[in-house]
């Protein structure tokens, strides 16, 4: 196997890692946390691509991703926050009032 | 000029204004409206007839309009007027008017007074289009229709629930004898081709039809009959559709409606002729019917229940005399009938309106000397119905038991029973009389106080119908109606005995006034003793032989048990709304198992997404 | 390429990490993997010669969202039940998600895959002909992200003081 492929390999077991974390864990920081996981998965396999491919608008790629993974961070923790203000609790069974 | 609609439509017009405007136009334009059109009718019919014995005897038709055309079958609606038509009508509007202006002082007090007299206007209606009607489907309208009359009126008072349940207990036996009238008339036309009255009775005037089972259509219209008038097996709802107002008792119940067997027999005498078993059964049926309640008439308390009973034995001398072939002698009997027992009913009503309400005969006597008037004609009309002569009665019954004993179809045998009962009526008759009347009195102290006769318009009209109780015999009627209805051969061997007969006719009606003056003339005590020794036989006929009691056990219970377990429960609740509520189930539990998807639970969203990732990729691989 | 042991290492460490995420209790150790897995990612795009990248993912993953991450896990130290009760009711639902998505993955990789070189001829990955290249070719991706930046402070603003606004 060449490095690309491993590389991609990473790239898979990143994602679903992450997205496993997604629905198993019970923490909201942490719920957060694996879905930064799945990005950076993403970054991982869009740098791997531009290196390969030798190609400048990857890498630009790569960078507004970052961008606005911060921002979402920015707007995602505030949200975060006022959950737990009225709920007090990061539980995320309990932030669901729906009668299912 | 069309007489005879308007001769039907004047009632018809009198029960629409009455029904619609009587309540607010008050009282005496509902009597104007309601005693003039029928008056009116009246004098209508009067020119009618002088005009048909001017042409003697041609008879009258008027065809209206063609009421259905299927096939080219038609159906018109038409009238028809020759002897025995003349003969009904002047019956149906003179007595029908009568007892509206009795009811005009009945009925003054009541606050149902429009929707009453509303009612027996359409009641008239009804039956003039059934006396009238040129084709026997006509005539069937009119005989549903004073079916429907007869119900409203029995049920005047419907807030007693007792009372509206025998107008609908009169209206169930009526149809159900109606289905016999249906098929009858069924058979007919298919036979015929025709229902029209003239051309019925043209064709069998010249002998039976052969592609025709008379007998069979003979039998069913007579099964109609027997609801309409009472006979046995037929008879129970006259004794409980006394419990509405007593003029309606007497103009339904007595005189006109009970009469439309009799009159279709008659009108279709064709049919009878050709038909020797059903006449037999017919004269059977007739005779054990006026056997049977003369004697649960003997027993009876109420005055109207015994008068009811009394009308049951009646009609069937009628049936008795249609059965031997003596088809004018029956309608003969049916016109002084409806004389005396207007009389008898109507003057039963003006005790009862006297005694404040109060309808058993152990708590009536000496009222003879307080109301004379009442008095007077109910002792008339009782001589009457006796068969005393020179009464009405006398003439009509005695034809009638000559005809059972000499006439073809007759026997001695028949005669011999209907003896009887004549003596039997006599009994009952008087015993009625002496107890309301002549015995010393019984009556409950405050009652006595408030006995008062009658206003004039009540007892001027029982004076009337006492006048024509006893002069109404001396009118031939039967000669009037030989061209139409032919008197009946008699056995060459038997002619001598007529005279005799006549004699133990008065005979028995003396024998049976004696025996009521013995046993009653004293007030109730005596006969109470006599019932004492057998108060089975007592109970068996006060309660009518229990036929009630059979029906609601073989007929009605197995039929409500039907429709509770069966047609409701099984089919109405289980099927029906089983499937709508299982229905509804269905949803209800999807939506609950549906709804659990969007419970607001996100990782479950997130991994039904991811589900859908997957079967995305799955796709894309799929033809690798 | 030559440092295939490195990247075999980094790999690892990513991989590792990512792991430790799944399984650990406390968020601060959960945050404590993601940020070991991000520069591990770092090591690899460096390794790679996406140096501006490699860069700006430890400047702008790690020190800026992950350092912020951890002062929010340190301020909301809840001892509630997700902390005793790590996982979820769909644990089982998810690992065979995580399970078929790998596999199908996985196959696609292993059978769709095209081998070939690396790089045709060495790009240039360093700051300046980056920024030059950004800046040029892509100044409206620029422009618009600044947006998104400011929209993102805004809203930032507006969620956590219109509630207090109005409550206060």
């Amino acid at each position: 196997m060449d490095s690309t492929q491993l590389l991609l390999a990473l790239s898979i077991a990143l994602f679903v890692l992450g997205l496993t974390g997604v629905i198993i864990r019970r923490n909201a920081l942490v719920m957060l946390m694996c879905m930064e996981l799945m990005v950076n998965a993403v970054v991982l396999s869009l740098v791997t691509f531009a290196a390969r491919m030798a190609s400048a608008s990857g890498a630009v790629l790569a960078l507004l991703i970052f961008v606005v993974a911060a921002a979402e961070i920015a707007i995602a923790i505030p949200i975060v926050l006022l959950l737990v203000r009225q709920r007090r609790t990061l539980d995320v069974g309990a932030y669901s009032s729906l009668k299912g | 000029m069309l007489p005879l609609t308007a001769i039907v439509l004047l009632p018809l017009i009198g029960f629409l204004v009455n029904g619609l405007a009587g309540r607010r136009l008050g009282h005496r334009f509902v009597s104007i409206i309601g005693c003039g059109l029928p008056l009116l009718a009246f004098a209508v019919a009067v020119h009618c007839c002088l005009d048909l014995t001017a042409s003697l005897g041609a008879a009258r038709v008027e065809n209206l309009y063609t009421w259905a055309d299927v096939d080219g079958h038609q159906f018109a609606i038409g009238f028809w007027f020759d002897r025995l038509s003349a003969v009904m009508t002047l019956i149906v509007t003179g007595v029908g008017s009568a007892i509206h202006v009795y009811s005009t002082g009945y009925m003054k007090d009541d606050p149902g007074y429009a929707r009453y007299f509303a009612y027996l206007n359409l009641f008239l209606f009804f039956m003039l289009l059934l006396v009238l009607g040129r084709s026997l489907l006509v005539c069937f309208v009119g005989w549903e229709g004073v079916g429907l009359a007869s119900y409203l009126l029995i049920g005047f008072w419907f807030e007693d629930p007792d009372k509206a349940r025998a107008g609908k207990k009169a209206f169930i036996t009526n149809r159900v004898g109606d289905a016999g009238f249906l098929l009858g008339m069924f058979l007919l036309y298919h036979g015929l081709g025709t229902l029209d009255l003239d051309h019925v009775q043209a064709v069998f005037a010249a002998g039976a039809p052969a592609a025709l089972s008379g007998e069979l259509i003979a039998l069913l219209l007579f099964i109609g009959a027997t609801g309409k008038s009472a006979q046995i097996p037929l008879h129970v709802w006259l004794p409980d559709a006394m419990a509405g107002p007593t003029p309606v008792s007497a103009l339904i119940h007595a005189a006109t409606m009970v009469t439309a067997g009799v009159y279709l027999i008659a009108r279709l005498h064709g049919i009878y002729e050709h038909a020797p078993l059903t006449s037999e059964l017919i004269a059977a049926i007739g005779l054990l019917t006026a056997l049977i309640a003369a004697t649960v008439a003997v027993v009876q308390t109420d005055i109207k229940k015994v008068l009811a009973w009394s009308t049951i034995s009646q009609l069937g001398y009628m049936f008795l005399a249609l059965g031997v072939g003596a088809y004018g002698a029956a309608v003969f009997h049916l016109y002084t009938h409806a004389f005396f027992k207007a009389c008898l009913f109507l003057g039963a009503g003006s005790v009862i309106h006297a005694l404040g309400g109060e309808q058993d005969i152990r708590r009536m006597g000496g009222l003879a000397r307080r109301i004379p008037v009442t008095f007077a004609t109910f002792a008339i009309a009782t001589a009457a119905i006796a068969g005393l002569p020179p009464l009405a009665g006398f003439f009509s019954k005695d034809e009638i038991l000559w005809y059972a004993f000499a006439s073809e179809r007759g026997a001695p045998l028949l005669w011999a029973v209907a003896a009887a009962t004549a003596a039997l009526s006599a009994f009952y008759m008087f015993r009625l009389l002496w107890l309301t009347f002549l015995t010393p009195s019984r009556m409950a102290a405050q009652t006595a106080e408030h006995v008062h006769e009658s206003p004039p318009a009540m007892t001027g009209v029982l004076v009337l119908l006492a006048a024509f109780s006893v002069v109404a015999g001396f009118v031939a009627l039967p000669q009037f109606l030989e061209p139409l209805l032919p008197v009946p051969a008699i056995h060459a061997a038997l002619a001598g005995y007529q005279t005799p007969l006549l004699c133990a006719s008065v005979a028995l009606a003396l024998a049976g006034l004696a025996a009521a003056v013995l046993v009653y003339g004293r007030g109730p005590a005596r006969a109470e003793r006599l019932a004492a020794h057998f108060p089975a036989l007592h109970r068996l006929l006060s309660g009518g032989y229990y036929v009630d009691e059979f029906y609601a056990l073989t007929v009605t219970r197995p039929i409500l048990w039907l429709a509770a377990r069966v047609f409701l429960r099984g089919g109405d609740q289980r099927l029906i709304d089983g499937t709508l509520n299982g229905l509804a189930a269905l949803f209800q539990r999807a939506a609950g198992r549906l709804s659990r998807v969007q419970a607001g639970a996100l990782q479950l969203y997130v991994l039904l997404a991811g589900l859908g990732i997957a079967a995305c990729v799955a796709w894309a691989l799929h033809d690798v | 390429m030559t440092q295939m042991p490195a990247l075999y290492g980094f790999c690892a460490a990513a991989l590792g990490g990512a792991v430790a995420m799944l399984i650990a209790r406390h968020p601060m150790r959960v945050a404590l993997a993601l940020i070991a897995t991000m520069l591990s990612l770092a090591g690899i795009y460096a390794l790679l010669g996406v140096h501006v990248i490699a860069v700006f993912q430890v400047l702008i993953y790690v020190g800026a969202v992950m350092v912020f991450m951890v002062y929010v896990i340190m301020l909301l130290d809840i001892r509630d039940p997700s902390f005793l009760e790590r996982y979820s009711r769909l644990l089982v639902p998810g690992v065979l998600l995580g399970a078929l998505l790998a596999a199908g993955l996985g196959y696609a990789l292993a059978h769709r895959y095209v081998a070939a070189p690396l790089y045709a001829a060495r790009a240039d990955f360093r700051v300046q002909p980056f920024s030059a290249e950004f800046l040029r070719t892509y100044w409206l991706h620029f422009e618009l992200t600044s947006v998104l930046l400011i929209v993102a402070v805004v809203a930032a603003i507006a969620v956590i003081q219109g509630r207090g606004g109005r409550n206060g």
